[in-house]
């Protein structure tokens, strides 16, 4: 099992001076596979399909918390609607103010155990997969590497009763 | 004396290691300004040089008072800096500052004058670094709250700092390091300094209400979230919250006898950083240890290195006597010229870096004057006395005189600029420029009236 064979092929993805409103919009929307709405992270390719970053899910709930909140334990002191404000706010700003731009990569001829070595070391989620030209061919999500162990366990015990 | 002096003075110019000090020394510094090598990397290199170069001893930069590290004044910080760093996951900074906030009923003037005075008395206990580290976050969030602009109660978060660290020993480094080389007290620098910062306090509050009177206003729905806040929830670990208080007590108290007792400042927060680390059982004191501003530590005692290769070359001694040649040694004038000058190089340099060169350049001055005496006779002679005090009021509130003139203004305009309100160099200038002035010309009226007037 190699990247190329797990990730999801490229449809969607996000451009640097797309708002956040738009992003957000198509994070929730864009489809995987068969069953479920919205993907957790999708990447930033600039005008000549070359990837420039990535956004995920959790940089849009750091787009709505004030840096000033990290410095201090104030979430007891927020008050309902802060975040609804602070959305309104952030809705204008651009794909590239918010976006990660240290974005880690596997290629596509990546084994699934060096896919999980690059996710576990970085902290990365979910990663762009790159072709031979480094064009970006798809995107690799946690939940996929996890449901094909999970398969593999099966498998596994298959074999042990059989 | 005058035509002797200068003979002497002229002797320096032969001596190698002289023009080797004052190479380093001034290079040293202007690297320091232009900020493009780390300054505290440039005082460790520099400190270096002068130990390899052999303008100093080794055991003379280590150990000896005059030319080498104060520890003293390091000691001092490190170990507030402990006490500091063991108290502030109690929350008790969180309950002080939305607890403040609530006295202000909401309202945004009320609320900026409550927390400038907060701010100032807080910065005479903690540094000011740490202050406005503890207080800003706490203003971002009141002023999202009330739906104003965060940047004047920034600017006046970093101004307050400044005048309130000023009125006592423990409150702004230059005070640390007068009160070290001049053996001053806690107690002297509350009975000289703290009444007029008191003043100014009370010049300053009426300033800002009359500039920013029309400008914060809020409506009165936002006013009740702050009432809405319960600043009891602040309070993380009310037990430790307790022993912190007691061994802050014990160091205040400390403070305020150690010159009675004969023990020094740096002797009573020590003592207060280990009980405190004692008592919170700490098993593991690795990271309480690591948060310790380092940089700044190390810094001192780079400076503390080069400063003393000049004093030992004769630097300082030959520029002691330029400016009692221009003062005509009448000590009013060389007063008012340490005072001035202070606070408008403190408004352009680091004034950490400049006390460091001042306070040797001053007891240098006092021996030219008094040649017959020494220790506390000289260092505190009751003419000499005022001077320190300039120096002191100077140095601190020329902090305010540039976003770059004071520490606390780097961390202010650093958190406003991440928070999204870019405060430019001219504008944090146009309002601490005139506050710096402002606050000088008042202390200059102080020393006056005080020590040449009523000679008390």
């Amino acid at each position: 099992m190699k990247a190329k064979d797990l990730m999801i092929p490229l449809v969607k993805y996000l451009k640097p001076g797309d708002t956040l409103k738009e992003a957000a919009n198509l994070l929730s929307a864009a489809r995987r596979r068969e069953e479920k709405g919205g993907v957790k992270a999708l990447p930033v390719l600039d005008k000549h399909a070359k990837l420039v970053g990535i956004v995920s899910i959790g940089d849009v709930l750091k787009s709505v918390y004030p840096g000033y909140m990290y410095l201090m334990d104030l979430g007891a002191f927020s008050w309902d609607g802060m975040v609804e404000t602070f959305a309104r706010k952030a809705s204008g700003k651009h794909v590239k103010d918010i976006m990660t731009t240290d974005v880690i990569t596997v290629k596509e001829d990546s084994t699934l155990m060096e896919c999980i070595d690059h996710m576990l070391k970085n902290k990365a989620k979910r990663v762009p997969v790159l072709n031979t030209e480094n064009a970006v061919v798809g995107m690799l999500y946690e939940s996929d590497v996890f449901y094909e162990i999970t398969r593999a366990m099966f498998n596994k015990d298959k074999g042990r009763t059989q | 004396m005058t035509l002797e002096t200068v003979t002497r003075a002229e002797l320096f110019f032969l001596d190698l290691p002289f023009w080797i000090a004052t190479a380093i020394f001034v290079c040293a510094y202007v690297l320091i300004v232009s900020e493009k090598v780390h300054k505290t990397v440039v005082a460790l290199f520099a400190a270096g040089l002068m130990l390899v170069l052999k303008v100093l001893e080794q055991n003379e930069a280590f150990h000896v008072e005059e030319f080498g590290v104060d520890w003293n004044v390091i000691i001092l910080l490190i170990s507030m800096m402990i006490i500091i760093n063991l108290m502030r996951p109690t929350g008790v900074f969180e309950y002080i500052a939305i607890k403040s906030a609530k006295l202000g009923k909401g309202d945004p003037l009320r609320i900026m004058v409550i927390f400038a005075v907060v701010t100032a008395v807080l910065s005479a206990l903690l540094d000011n670094v740490t202050t406005v580290l503890l207080i800003t976050p706490v203003t971002l969030l009141i002023a999202d709250a009330l739906d104003v602009d965060p940047v004047p109660y920034l600017l006046s978060c970093a101004f307050a700092s400044n005048i309130g660290g000023t009125a006592t020993l423990i409150g702004d480094p230059p005070n640390i390091m007068i009160a070290s080389k001049a053996q001053l007290n806690f107690m002297d620098f509350i009975y000289h300094l703290a009444p007029v910062v008191v003043v100014m306090m009370v010049v300053y509050i009426f300033v800002i209400k009359l500039i920013w009177k029309k400008k914060l206003v809020t409506q009165d729905e936002l006013k009740q979230r702050i009432m809405n806040m319960n600043e009891k929830e602040a309070i993380k670990n009310p037990l430790m919250l307790k022993k912190s208080l007691i061994v802050l007590g014990i160091v205040l108290t400390g403070f305020i006898f150690h010159g009675m007792l004969h023990f020094q400042p740096a002797t009573v927060a020590l003592f207060g950083a280990g009980l405190l680390l004692l008592l919170s059982r700490t098993h593991e004191p690795h990271h309480v240890l690591a948060e310790i501003e380092w940089p700044t530590i190390f810094f001192f005692m780079g400076l503390f290195i080069i400063v003393g290769g000049v004093v030992k070359v004769g630097l300082i001694k030959w520029l002691s006597i330029q400016i009692l040649e221009l003062t005509q040694g009448n000590m009013f004038a060389t007063s008012m010229i340490v005072m001035w000058f202070s606070a408008f190089a403190s408004a352009i340099v680091d004034n950490i870096p400049y006390v460091a060169t001042m306070n040797p350049l001053i007891i240098d001055m006092a021996k030219q004057l008094w040649p017959n005496l020494s220790g506390i006779q000289l260092l505190q002679h009751p003419d000499l006395m005022p001077l320190w005090w300039s120096l002191a009021l100077g140095a601190c509130l020329g902090g305010n005189g540039s976003a770059i003139g004071a520490s606390a203004n780097v961390i202010v305009v650093g958190i406003s600029e991440k928070a999204g309100r870019r405060i430019s160099f001219f504008k944090f200038m146009a309002y601490g420029m005139p506050i710096m002035i402002l606050t000088v010309a008042i202390s200059s009226v102080y020393v006056w009236l005080r020590y040449y007037v009523l000679g008390i």
